[in-house]
């Protein structure tokens, strides 16, 4: 029985292994890494913006930066 | 998203001091229409290839291709990263509500 068990534990245990290479899990930055500098294309409700939005030009000003996977998925 | 927008004023202290991005790897034009549709009160940046997700760890491999996991970051007015939310539980009230005591606590 304990043999059964354990086996079957290596066996899920195997199985979670699988799936967690499949699906990677995102790595965050630690709170008090320096924030990496971006410059990316900006859109609003009012259309494409003409300029890039850059990290730099927010120095002195709290940004929210939320990730999100993809547009019209509810989040 | 939504839940972004409607709260925008309360989390964001109505933009006052903060600057709030959302980010994915759809093109500007995508975002702009569908920012549009929505009225949605936050800027968009489109990072087309994940290159900018893997630079801050939040790149993860699909199968329709590298998207950015939904994960949130404050950054101090020192450059430095102040909060993170991962996963950011879009569907849950309390992460708003975590969310805007960061930024009060930041934004001071």
């Amino acid at each position: 029985m304990v043999k059964v068990t354990l086996a079957a534990l290596a066996l899920i245990g195997f199985a979670g292994h699988a799936t967690a290479q499949e699906r990677p899990q995102p790595k965050p930055l630690a709170v008090g890494a320096q924030a990496p500098a971006f410059s990316l294309p900006a859109a609003t409700k009012d259309g494409v913006s003409p300029k890039a939005a850059s990290l730099a030009d927010f120095r002195g000003q709290t940004v929210v930066l939320a990730f999100f996977p993809k547009a019209r998925t509810g989040g | 998203m939504n839940a972004y927008r409607d709260q925008y004023a309360t989390i964001f202290n109505g933009g006052k001091g903060v600057a709030a991005f959302a980010v994915s790897v759809d093109p500007d034009t995508t975002l702009a229409s569908w920012a549009a549709e929505n009225r949605y009160p936050v800027t968009f940046l489109s990072d087309v290839g994940a290159d900018v997700g893997k630079k801050y760890g939040v790149a993860i491999e699909t199968r329709i291709g590298m998207l950015n996991a939904r994960v949130v970051y404050l950054i101090g007015p020192d450059g430095k990263i102040a909060h993170v939310m991962s996963p950011f539980r879009e569907t849950d009230p309390t992460a708003y509500q975590e969310l805007e005591a960061a930024v009060d606590r930041l934004a001071k």
